[in-house]
């Protein structure tokens, strides 16, 4: 049988997996179509990884099953090896040997490898290609690591903090990349905690939370889920008038924390509030609008925001 | 089911790696000390003692005693030192794991590794040669198949000792440890300071089957000539069987 274009290229069903007394993937079931950026994104701890070694078959589920492009993720592993990418968090290379050596070690385990220079240049890493492994920069490691995920051709690519230790260049360069590869109609799993690359590359996502997947949407779809589209926060030197912001046109809720006030709402809610305070006479300072995001939408669904330990705001 | 066919990394795949562990171990300086420059030193300093008498066909008491013990030695620390604290650092780093992810077979890698080693223990053993025939006028054995045989023997046994300690120790680190404690306990009942003749005779007698006093013991019977103890080839036998079979059952590549 051949895969059709409507079969996914990645379908986890009912994972789950503990270590010793804890567990860290209860229940995860995905399914990523093909040609799909597909995100996962949580805090540290909340099973990314876990989740992103049993879809690589690194890890033996205690139960469930996951098929990447229909192949079984233990039993098929040679097929799967051809086929699937993979870049581990903070992999460790052979530190004595170049850039070059390093990708031309492991395209030698492909059928067809992308050519040594082409690959090379496409990750920004010509400059450093005779420069070895442990002289390299955190964010050159991160690009050889890459480079190493792409250079068989894979048509599944995973990817866990593809940007983390990178500066804002490389990240931007980083994501372009990872665009032609959604053009050529490369699968990515991409394990992530930064909201803006989530937010910019991502089909879908799947929130992920203490080993469960909390909530699997698009970016905006998630976002809608915050509860609120825009805030509006100030502070004033006088007090508001009670009543006065909860009778505006789209204003959904006002909360007041001494001199400090939050309003959500939606459509033009920063204009709205700033003309009903200046007739009402109150002088407003440090004034700031801004758009729901995805984290405002994890900490709705979560209760926590993203990467801070353990605060819980519920 | 998706149409993909198995392709096994081939003949090329090898050959990189290969070239990939020589360029590790030639760049890691400290990696050749242990093998090469240790046994040298050996050499050198047991030359002028063990002199120029002589004990049987030809051959002086430095070619009987010291070479079987230096040849034994370059064997012992790169099997039962060097391959575990290998594996450890590759564990440890993830380099393994790493590889895992790729086509290769991770068994593909310990075989770069190992030969690798046994080139590492070629070059060892053709630089002691080199100076004890040119600086002490080493004599060949005189059964040169026999030690040959003898010598590829105690690589084998060196090694499934190695992959068991790497397969046992709780840890990669303590693999390294516990390869040096098996190092010189097996050199000290296998007459690595100052022959079996000096040691007790249960202690002798033990260190005759355990794989350094074996492996040293017959090459030194292979030099001069004599023929070989089947105690020395039934621990090096029992060794490669028994470590290969722990090592096979209990080895994790993470």
């Amino acid at each position: 049988m051949h895969a059709t274009t409507s079969s996914p290229a990645i379908e986890a069903d009912g994972l789950h997996k503990r270590y010793r007394s804890k567990v860290a993937v209860e229940e995860v079931s995905l399914s990523v179509a093909a040609g799909e950026i597909f995100g996962i994104l949580g805090r540290n701890g909340a099973g990314k990884t876990t989740t992103v070694e049993l879809i690589a078959g690194l890890r033996r589920p205690d139960r469930g099953t996951v098929r990447v492009l229909g192949l079984d993720t233990r039993r098929d592993r040679a097929r799967l090896r051809q086929v699937l990418g993979v870049q581990l968090q903070e992999a460790v290379l052979h530190s004595a040997l170049t850039v070059a050596e390093l990708v031309h070690l492991y395209g030698t385990f492909y059928r067809d490898p992308i050519p040594l220079g082409d690959l090379i240049e496409s990750v920004g890493l010509t400059a450093s290609r005779r420069t070895r492994f442990e002289n390299l920069s955190g964010g050159q490691r991160q690009r050889l690591s890459i480079a190493l995920a792409l250079v068989g051709r894979p048509r599944v690519v995973i990817l866990d903090e593809l940007t983390t230790g990178l500066d804002p260049e490389a990240r931007r360069q980083m994501w372009s990349t990872l665009e032609r590869l959604r053009e050529s109609g490369v699968t990515v799993l991409l394990v992530s905690h930064a909201m803006e690359e989530v937010e910019r590359l991502c089909d879908r996502v799947a929130l992920l939370d203490e080993g469960r997947v909390v909530a699997l949407d698009s970016p905006s779809g998630l976002v809608r889920r915050a509860g609120f589209a825009q805030r509006v926060t100030f502070r004033t030197v006088t007090p508001v008038p009670s009543g006065l912001l909860e009778g505006l046109d789209g204003v959904d809720g006002v909360h007041t924390d001494g001199d400090r006030v939050v309003v959500e709402g939606r459509g033009e809610l920063l204009q709205a509030v700033s003309v009903a305070l200046v007739h009402a006479g109150v002088t407003v300072t440090e004034t700031r609008g801004e758009q729901a995001g995805l984290d405002d939408a994890f900490l709705t669904l979560t209760g926590h925001r993203l990467g801070t330990g353990k605060e819980t705001v519920r | 089911m998706t149409d993909v066919t198995v392709h096994r990394p081939g003949p090329r795949a090898w050959a990189a790696l290969l070239i990939c562990e020589l360029k590790m171990v030639v760049r890691d300086t400290a990696g050749l000390i242990v093998p090469i420059g240790l046994p040298v030193i050996i050499l050198v300093m047991n030359a002028s003692s063990a002199g120029q008498q002589m004990i049987a066909h030809g051959r002086t008491a430095f070619d009987v005693y010291v070479l079987p013990l230096v040849f034994t030695m370059i064997v012992a620390t790169t099997g039962i030192v060097n391959m575990p604290s290998f594996l450890a650092h590759y564990r440890r780093s993830g380099i393994l794991r790493r590889l895992g992810v790729t086509p290769v077979s991770p068994v593909l890698v310990l075989v770069a590794q190992a030969a690798a080693s046994v080139l590492q223990i070629t070059l060892g053993i053709a630089a002691a040669w080199i100076l004890a025939t040119l600086a002490f006028g080493a004599n060949p054995p005189v059964r040169a198949g026999a030690a040959l045989g003898v010598l590829t023997l105690t690589v084998a046994a060196m090694y499934a000792l190695g992959l068991t300690i790497a397969a046992l120790s709780p840890t990669p680190n303590s693999s390294v440890a516990i390869g040096m404690v098996v190092f010189f306990v097996l050199g000290a009942t296998g007459g690595m300071f100052g022959g079996l003749g000096g040691l007790p005779e249960v202690i002798a007698t033990i260190g005759r089957w355990l794989p350094f006093g074996a492996g040293s013991q017959a090459l030194s019977a292979a030099w001069i000539g004599a023929p070989i103890e089947s105690s020395g080839l039934i621990g090096l036998a029992a060794t490669i069987v028994l470590g290969g079979g722990v090592a096979a059952v209990f080895f994790r590549w993470e």
